[in-house]
């Protein structure tokens, strides 16, 4: 009995070790900007490196790296991936943003872009709109655009590394709290209206990105998805009925924040993170620093000598 | 039983080594037949797998690794030696192969004349994901990628000396084409059988994991030890591209052929997704044959032909065919040919015959070829004219 | 009684985003007819589209059902999920044509899909419907 027992204990300790040490790395292993991205970030630099051996980059950069390129970062399907493919789309996605600048931008930044378009008239398009959704990863990754035009609602997706686009402009840097905006479309309209000819908003040099908390009002129902499920941190308290509440307390699943394996499936271990991102970052940065100097050399109007 | 005869009568007579072990002898049948007074019908089972027919070259191929007992000193030696004689071992193109140099033990084939009728020797290549492309138009359309892993050609047998198991009228024409054995992905030889690496001595290769057959015309013949790389198609060209479907498992009727099943109200039970009645009555009477039915689903050879090469990665040794339905999981042998059908192949003579040869070539090729109507990403920005 | 009312008020199953028979569409031109049954909160119904799948896409021809008449339109804007770079919009919207593809108003007042350039050029032939001048009533593309 006392043989089980201290067994028993000993094994529960493994566990929470275990599990101390997973739930260290989950917190680096976040991708995607949800609602405790921020808290993640704090704690990745509060974070010393564990080993100096295997680094093949420096944690911030790292930290940097994986919000502004997510799509660097394959999909984590194990039945699809091929390392070897995954590098030639590396290798292509660098080709692609040699040719033009791919700018960092993060759902609920507000974005212009200029496109060759085979059926407009100039064979030009331009679509100014606030980027609702990111998607996908690699040469497939895209973003979703959405504007009100003329009092109605519309939206453009784009692929990233699409060699029609000509350019891309961000006009208001900023974050939102949610992963998605797709809740724009049942809110009201000022919440998504921006002017086609509307000027850039600079962001000063070296500041963070700020994280607009702005609480959105929705319109009416019907809606388009159930948003009072969905447990929404930019949109305005919603109310739920008590039937809803009690089915929310049935089909919900706690347990799934504890699931290992789902954390492991669904990411990319941070190990290979660093070796994706230490083969392109260097010539990444590279062309940041280029474009902050075109964009420096933009922003400073040489004076005219007035006679 | 019938197989092995007909293996017996047919191989050359330094093909097979002393011990040759097949799958499904023949005493276990026999035995059960003495046991019993009368020989009871076996009722039929679906086969778990589909029916494999194993080729001439067949031999066993792994190993059981068994305990030797070496000492660490012994096992280094025969590091050592494989070393010496293959070379050290290599990542070619991210699969863990060897880097092989070829010492062509016997002549060299003469080279043929190509002629609208001749068949050259294919590909075994590695399915290893999609991947999307974009045209001179700026249309977006996917590609699979298949990676083309250290081809070289294990063996020649010529057309008089070659007996296929299933040629049709094979009494009535002499044979038109000789075969081709094409080996992928060179490994230890210590994983395999004494055998298995005996069919790779001739040719001075190390054993491969895959092996396929290829039937080549005489003047299409390439001498064995021949690397073959992506190179062997251009871009532009057309193949039909070979390879097993997924392994689906017993599946229904809805997803096997796509039947519409019953309806889900209505006083339906227990049948929404049957495919109910399965034959006539009165004087049809029984079910018909080749009736669609559930069974296994998947895991078996099938050709899509006709796919274009949109572009050639010659560093990393692929190829981008067009569309995303080539059969099998990612990660799985593929075989490539050239097309057959009559209306996408091309009556001249290819760019490579009977092979590429890089030694040969006055510059070597640039690491990316792309299709005439492909755009690279390398390539600027696309641009379109202003209308008039 | 009440909650029987009430239940009706709206659709339990889930909206199905395809364009079909019998689906609402919005009148986006300055049409009279249209307007009013706009006004009246009796926007048309697709009796029939002009294609094979009988899915209505941008550019599909459809006859509809408005304020008891029958009339043909012009689908140019779809709620439907999008290709990328083809426009997806908050409304199912429809321009009024006559049979010789004349629109029935002069001004359109939402933006048009750009691709709608090219298709009804392609869909115009010399003796038959001219497509075409929807085009030109249009104020914006996108």
């Amino acid at each position: 009995m006392s043989l089980t027992r201290t067994l028993r204990q000993g094994l529960w300790q493994n566990i929470v070790s275990a599990r101390k040490n997973v739930g260290d790395r989950n917190l680096t292993r976040m991708i995607s900007s949800s609602a405790s991205t921020k808290e993640a970030q704090k704690a990745e630099e509060k974070k010393q490196p564990e080993s100096s051996a295997t680094d093949l980059m420096p944690a911030p950069a790292l930290n940097r790296a994986r919000f502004v390129y997510p799509e660097f970062l394959p999909d984590p399907k194990m039945e699809w991936r091929n390392l070897i493919r995954e590098k030639l789309e590396r290798s292509d996605m660098m080709k692609r943003r040699r040719n033009i600048d791919i700018p960092e931008f993060y759902v609920g930044s507000v974005l212009a872009v200029t496109s060759s378009h085979v059926h407009a008239q100039r064979k030009v398009s331009r679509f100014v709109g606030i980027c609702i959704q990111r998607q996908g990863c690699g040469l497939r990754s895209r973003f979703v655009l959405r504007n009100i035009i003329d009092n109605l609602g519309c939206e453009i997706e784009y692929y990233m590394y699409d060699p029609t686009i000509q350019k891309i402009d961000v006009l208001k840097l900023e974050k939102r709290p949610d992963r998605e905006l797709l809740y724009l479309r049942d809110a009201l309209p000022e919440y998504s209206t921006f002017p086609l000819d509307m000027e850039p908003i600079p962001l000063p040099e070296g500041s963070p990105v700020p994280v607009n908390d702005i609480k959105v009002k929705m319109k009416g129902r019907p809606w388009t998805q159930k948003w009072e499920k969905k447990g929404l941190l930019g949109v305005e308290k919603l109310e739920i009925s008590q039937k809803n509440l009690i089915r929310m307390a049935r089909a919900a699943k706690p347990w799934e924040k504890h699931d290992l394996m789902l954390e492991y499936r669904k990411t990319i271990p941070e190990e290979e993170q660093k070796e994706i991102f230490s083969e392109v970052y260097s010539e990444l940065h590279q062309l940041e620093l280029t474009r902050r100097k075109m964009k420096r050399k933009r922003m400073f109007v040489k004076p005219v000598k007035s006679a | 039983m019938f197989c092995i005869r007909r293996l017996a009568s047919q191989v050359p007579n330094n093909f097979f080594f002393s011990r040759v072990s097949f799958i499904g002898t023949t005493q276990s049948l026999s035995s059960q037949q003495e046991g019993a007074a009368l020989p009871v019908k076996k009722r039929f089972q679906f086969p778990s797998t589909p029916k494999v027919r194993y080729p001439l070259w067949y031999l066993k191929q792994e190993r059981v690794k068994y305990n030797e007992r070496l000492t660490d000193e012994n096992k280094a030696f025969i590091k050592e030696i494989v070393h010496d004689k293959y070379g050290p071992p290599a990542i070619i193109s991210g699969i863990p192969s060897y880097q092989l140099n070829s010492p062509l033990k016997t002549e060299p084939l003469a080279r043929g004349e190509w002629s609208t009728a001749t068949r050259r020797c294919g590909l075994i290549a590695r399915k290893i994901g999609v991947y999307p492309m974009w045209d001179k138009k700026g249309n977006q359309f996917l590609t699979t990628l298949l990676q083309v892993v250290d081809n070289h050609v294990v063996k020649y047998i010529p057309p008089e000396e070659y007996k296929p198991i299933l040629r049709v009228n094979r009494y009535l024409r002499p044979n038109k084409y000789g075969c081709l054995i094409v080996g992928a992905e060179s490994m230890d030889p210590q994983n395999y059988t004494k055998q298995y690496t005996g069919l790779f001595n001739e040719a001075g290769l190390m054993p491969k994991r895959v092996l396929g057959r290829f039937h080549v015309s005489p003047e299409a013949a390439i001498q064995p030890g021949t690397p073959l790389y992506a190179t062997h198609y251009r871009p532009g060209d057309v193949v039909d591209v070979r390879a097993k479907t997924v392994d689906r498992g017993f599946q229904g009727v809805m997803k096997r052929w796509g039947f519409k099943g019953l309806r889900a109200t209505h006083g339906v039970t227990k049948s929404h997704r049957r495919g109910g009645c399965i034959g006539g009555g009165s004087k049809k009477a029984g079910v018909w044959k080749g009736k669609k039915m559930p069974g296994l689903m998947g895991n078996r050879m099938r050709i899509l032909k006709g796919l274009k090469i949109w572009r050639i990665n010659t560093k990393y040794t692929k190829i981008y065919v067009q569309g995303p339905a080539v059969p099998g999981e990612c990660n799985s042998i593929v075989y490539i040919y050239d097309t057959i059908l009559p209306l996408r192949k091309t009556y001249t003579k290819p760019a490579a015959f009977p092979t590429h040869y890089p030694e040969e070539d006055e510059q070597p090729f640039p690491e990316d070829l792309y299709d005439e109507e492909a755009h690279g990403l390398e390539s600027p920005t696309i641009f379109f004219e202003e209308e008039k | 009684m009440f909650s029987n009312l009430a239940s009706r008020l709206f659709h339990t199953t889930s909206a199905s985003s395809q364009l079909i028979k019998l689906t609402r569409l919005r009148v986006v031109d300055n049409s009279e007819i249209g307007k009013q049954a706009m006004l009246e909160g009796k926007p048309p119904r697709i009796i029939h589209i002009y294609n094979k799948s009988g899915v209505g896409y941008i550019g599909n021809k459809v006859l509809v059902a408005i304020k008891g008449e029958k009339k043909k339109g012009v689908i140019v804007g779809c709620k439907k999920h999008q290709i990328p770079r083809a426009p997806k919009f908050d409304s199912n919207n429809v321009v009024l044509i006559d049979d010789s593809g004349t629109p029935l108003g002069n001004r359109i007042h939402v933006p048009i899909p750009l691709m709608l350039r090219t298709m009804l050029k392609e869909k115009t032939y010399k003796k038959g419907t001219d497509y075409t001048k929807l085009l030109a009533i249009a104020t914006r593309f996108v």
